[in-house]
């Protein structure tokens, strides 16, 4: 056997005896570095009443073919009268699920007997605690009886077949299904393994090369004829990953050689030793690291040939950096689908980068500039304007830099991952007594919001939330890692406050938060069918309002003849007084339809949602910076409202504390507006029409409201001095336009 | 007029959506934050947009530190009963004795056998439950030393070997509303899980209280060894009237504290997905039934 190439993977088989504290096992291997803990396999001798423990000292490398110790007991050892399974051992399943809920990154591998649970059932399990625990899941079947194994494997993977509309149905023996419903898919794409000792290894292991993702090998090295019998099903043998377990007593050498020979790609420490993962481990990846080097290895994750056959042109797959290619996701893995498309932006990109720190962005920067398709950059994936998703290219998803950490309680500081979306923000903010005033959606992604500008529920009070930002450290196209701030890079700190999309990705943001506690947030709906007279007193009470109140009006379609306008508006005040006081002037606009007001924490009011991103098509939005509402764009809006053209009309206060920074201080130009105006429509063609006859009203654009993409609009998002500023560090710092997918400052530049 | 006297328990019944964990696992954490006794999740492993019942017991179990979490109730003709057994130890171990094994004999038997279950009628189902109570007991007893024999119809058990015991003696609470259900909770339950919404009037209470404490008598139990719980369902309004826990936070204490004292009611298993609702009856309602449970008492 040959080295597979698969990227390696070392790990702790976890006794399940709830005595023996297998959570603090896996974190400590967790903290340690370690890729997984396996869960599960281990059986009791029933005839004998051995204790499982005593037996399960570390099995040597390279044990004589078999050699009973280490080896995955089967379950035809605890005897086949034993009709349910009890064998006075703690429960796999539930100490697999403990530990899962008290770690947070490390994978886990959970064996489950195959025989006595319903097989259906234990599928659901484990979709359903891959979704817990954030994809860190993978099952193996365990059991002797190929026919059970069969039946078991068809049962999990027919559950697991969520986008098939039929009802699963499999007339077993030992499993069946009869019109059950399928789904969920696990979170990630489901890895199955197989695992089998006992009277009939070979048949088991001709299932797994057939069917399997992953074998879990005793010590009878049977690489070879697993290869064999997955060649004979028309598979890779890499699409079937080895793990095997060693005992601590094992060499780093004899380790690696398991995998250079392509005999283990996953190593389990089977045994207690808390210095392996610092000693042993670290030896083993060096080694095998080199060894492939000399060899010349590829690694790569092999996909099955249904997952190869929905590849995308132009994508170098099997070049993917190892160190991404776990997380990667393609159109025929099943979690594309919860990949594939932002909030409003419907998306089939080829490959989808999932980079777990700054050092893994670099990577899959660089990578991805070498692939002839598109690039995309997503954080939230909430982006109205910004394309973060895409059709055949790859999107570099920075979700997963969703670290938010308090650096200093006395000046507020706080260092944020752009993958963090607003309402955890909010959320982690909230017992501290703080807040950074985003946007009016918690599930809106920190970088997209935090490079572009931010006109939040706070705005009047504390500004745009890129007026929040002290540093951040950005990778920019060329691969290199750098901070700005006020001191460092200070042209580049200017240009990512307001552009930062066009210079490259921001992998860490330090903020500084504001003290906001609880707040008022009222709801009042307005019947405005009077909607120019509304629209021009509501501008002027909006302006002459004191800065702790910042409203935002929403009106969609006309109904019944009537337009009713929603006022949400957050008072920065515990007092129910000074809340009430506020929103008086409000209340008097026109007849009140409906009205609400509660005090309530902003991490209340700033929600992320759970639910994933499922936009389909292309939104169709067009964006204004205004200073008045004056008569004229009033009489101008009331019409567009009226024509029905938009269903959803918001005008945000965007001016108070945004002001008192000098326009040139940053590159969000639109300091002078007070408001921000956002209309969506339906048509492309007829929203165009109306919004370009109403251009004279308005000073700018927002750049992450605009979907227009028609060239002129980029000086209004960035007018005159910024944008040759912008032209400046672009062609100093992005020289070949990587990074053009939100209004690209290279357009134009000649 | 019954009153069992046991200590009065307050917990919640989530609703265990697979679309959204988090929100889940975070209402059980606010249960234990407004001080209820208890986290509990429905069982239908059929029920795609559903999680994993067990499974996620099991996490709610590592992410919390007090709150006892049960099954509500768990459905036998998709758990054998000798991993339940296990499982349910397990957790209990886990947890430091927080667990609870409500067990009902299974419903919606076209979902059952689509999900490869069996079919049985409402008599086999009582006598499958009755044979797994009898073997989830026997597995929990590691006092007995010898292995585990116990002939059955339907989870018949040859040679097993006992154990793991659990933590603390958990109670298994049965979901029973037909009378051999209902005997069958007097001679082998520890508890009474009936739903509010499944009883026709609180009559109905009264009526299986008697049959349950006949059985438990004719079994020579006190009738006290079965708690008797309820599932309800409640709407906090600001009008108070006569509709069951739909008013203010004064009406439901009123009312809570009449089951308590009349209907013998110990156990209060709301459901609720909504955090002001749980907040108000962890934090509002709770405490002062118990002061006047206790004060009637």
């Amino acid at each position: 056997m040959s080295d597979l190439g698969l990227p390696l993977q070392l790990g702790v088989w976890l006794p399940t005896d709830v005595d023996t504290d297998p959570a603090a096992r896996a974190l400590a291997a967790e903290h340690a570095g370690l890729d997984l803990v396996a869960v599960g396999g281990r059986v009791d001798l029933v005839q004998t009443g051995t204790d499982a423990r005593d037996r399960q000292s570390a099995p040597e490398v390279g044990s004589p073919p078999g050699a009973s110790r280490g080896e995955l007991p089967s379950s035809a050892e605890q005897g086949a009268e034993v009709a349910d399974g009890a064998d006075g051992a703690d429960d796999d399943w539930t100490v697999a699920a403990w530990v899962a809920a008290r770690t947070a990154t490390i994978r886990l591998l959970v064996a489950v007997d195959a025989q006595h649970r319903p097989a259906t059932v234990t599928a659901r399990a484990a979709a359903g605690l891959d979704h817990l625990a954030g994809g860190r899941v993978d099952l193996v079947l365990t059991g002797t009886d190929p026919a059970v194994l069969r039946e078991a494997i068809a049962a999990v993977r027919g559950t697991w077949a969520a986008a098939d509309p039929t009802p699963l149905h499999l007339d077993g023996v030992h499993h069946r299904a009869d019109g059950a419903r399928r789904g969920p898919a696990p979170a990630h794409t489901p890895v199955l393994g197989l695992s089998a000792t006992g009277s009939a290894p070979a048949e088991v292991r001709t299932l797994g090369a057939q069917w399997a993702d992953l074998w879990w090998s005793g010590t009878v090295d049977d690489a070879t004829p697993l290869a064999e019998a997955a060649r004979t099903a028309g598979r890779e043998p890499a699409e079937v990953r080895i793990v095997r377990t060693v005992g601590s007593d094992a060499t780093p050498e004899e380790v690696a050689a398991l995998v250079l020979s392509g005999r283990a790609s996953t190593i389990l420490l089977d045994g207690d030793d808390p210095e392996w993962a610092r000693t042993v481990a670290p030896r083993v990846r060096a080694l095998v690291d080199a060894g492939r080097e000399l060899a010349g290895t590829r690694v790569r994750q092999p996909r099955s040939a249904a997952v190869r056959t929905a590849r995308r042109p132009g994508i170098d797959y099997d070049g993917i950096p190892a160190e991404l290619v776990v997380d990667a996701v393609e159109p025929g893995d099943a979690a594309y689908a919860t990949v594939r498309s932002g909030y409003m932006r419907g998306g089939s990109p080829g490959l989808v980068l999932r980079p777990a720190d700054t050092a893994g962005v670099v990577t899959a920067l660089a990578w991805a500039r070498t692939q002839d398709v598109p690039l995309a950059v997503r954080s939230g994936g909430h982006g109205i304007s910004g394309r973060s998703t895409n059709d055949g290219g790859i999107v570099l998803d920075v979700g997963r830099l969703n670290r938010i950490e308090v650096l200093d309680r006395a000046s507020r500081r706080v260092r944020i991952g752009p993958g963090a979306r607003w309402g955890e923000v909010a959320q982690a903010l909230e017992p501290y007594g703080w807040a950074i005033t985003s946007g009016d959606s918690g599930g809106v992604g920190v970088g997209g919001l935090a490079t572009a500008g931010g006109i939040g529920f706070l705005v009047r009070e504390h500004g745009l939330t890129l007026d929040h930002l002290r540093s951040v450290e950005i990778v920019l196209a060329d691969g290199s890692v750098v901070h700005a701030s006020e001191t460092e890079n200070t042209e580049l700190f200017w240009g990512v406050r307001g552009a930062g999309a066009n210079l490259g990705i921001v992998t860490g943001f330090e903020f500084v938060a504001d003290p906001v506690t609880e707040v008022g947030f009222a709801q009042l709906v307005f019947d405005a069918t009077d909607l120019e007279s509304f629209l021009v007193d509501y501008g002027a009470l909006v302006e002459a309002a004191p800065r702790d109140v910042t409203p935002f009006v929403l009106m969609g379609r006309p109904q019944g003849g009537r337009i009713y306008a929603q006022v949400m508006a957050m008072v920065d005040s515990t007092d129910p007084e000074v809340v009430i006081d506020r929103l008086q002037p409000f209340a008097q606009l026109a007849p009140l339809v409906q009205q609400q007001v509660q005090l309530l924490p902003y991490s209340a009011v700033v929600v992320a949602p759970d639910e994933q991103h499922q936009g389909e098509g292309e939104p169709v939005s067009r964006s204004g910076m205004i200073e008045h509402l004056t008569p004229g764009f009033a009489r101008d809006a009331a019409a567009l409202v009226r024509s029905g053209h938009t269903y959803f009309f918001q005008i945000r206060a965007a001016g108070g504390a945004v002001a008192d920074v000098p326009a040139e201080a940053t590159a969000y130009a639109h300091r002078s507006a007070n408001f921000s105006v956002v209309a969506f429509g339906a048509s492309r063609h007829r929203l165009d029409a109306v919004w370009d006859a109403m251009a004279g009203h308005f000073s700018g654009i927002y750049s992450s409201f605009e979907t227009d993409r028609r060239p002129e609009r980029l000086a209004e998002v960035f007018p005159g001095r910024t944008l040759e500023r912008l032209r400046a560090l672009k062609r100093r710092l992005d020289p070949e336009d990587v990074f053009r997918h939100n209004f690209s400052v290279a357009a134009g530049d000649d | 007029m019954t009153d069992y006297g046991h200590d009065l328990l307050f917990g919640t019944f989530l609703t265990p959506t697979a679309a959204a964990p988090e929100r889940v696992v975070a209402l059980a954490q606010q249960t234990e934050q407004a001080g209820l006794d208890l986290v509990t999740f429905q069982d239908h492993p059929y029920q795609p947009g559903f999680l994993d019942t067990w499974t996620l017991l099991s996490w709610v179990g590592a992410v919390t530190s007090t709150v006892r979490i049960a099954p509500n109730v768990a459905n036998l003709p998709l758990r054998p009963p000798a991993v339940l057994a296990r499982s349910a130890a397990t957790l209990d171990r886990l947890t430091g004795g927080r667990v609870e094994l409500g067990l009902g004999s299974g419903a919606f038997w076209d979902a059952i056998v689509a999900m490869g279950g069996p079919r049985r009628t409402a008599g086999q189902g009582v006598d499958a439950l009755t044979e797994a109570v009898a073997v989830i007991r026997a597995l929990w007893d590691t006092e007995q030393t010898a292995r585990l024999d116990l002939p059955g119809a339907y989870y018949p058990v040859a040679g097993a070997k006992r154990g793991p015991a659990p933590a603390h003696p958990i109670g298994i609470w049965l979901g029973a509303y037909k009378p051999r259900m209902l005997r069958l909770t007097g001679t082998s339950g520890d508890g009474w899980l009936p739903s509010m919404g499944y009883l026709k009037s609180l009559d109905d209470l009264t009526e299986g209280n008697r049959r349950i404490d006949d059985a438990a008598q004719a079994a020579g139990r006190p009738v006290t060894a079965v708690r008797r719980l309820l599932n309800i369902n409640g709407q906090l309004t600001s009008r108070a009237g006569d509709a069951l826990l739909v008013g203010p936070p004064e009406q439901w204490v009123e009312q809570l504290a009449v089951l308590a004292l009349q209907y013998g009611i110990s156990g209060f298993v709301l459901a609720a997905d909504d955090p002001t609702l749980i907040a108000a009856y962890g934090q509002e309602i709770a405490p002062a039934v118990r002061a006047l449970v206790e004060a009637e008492r």
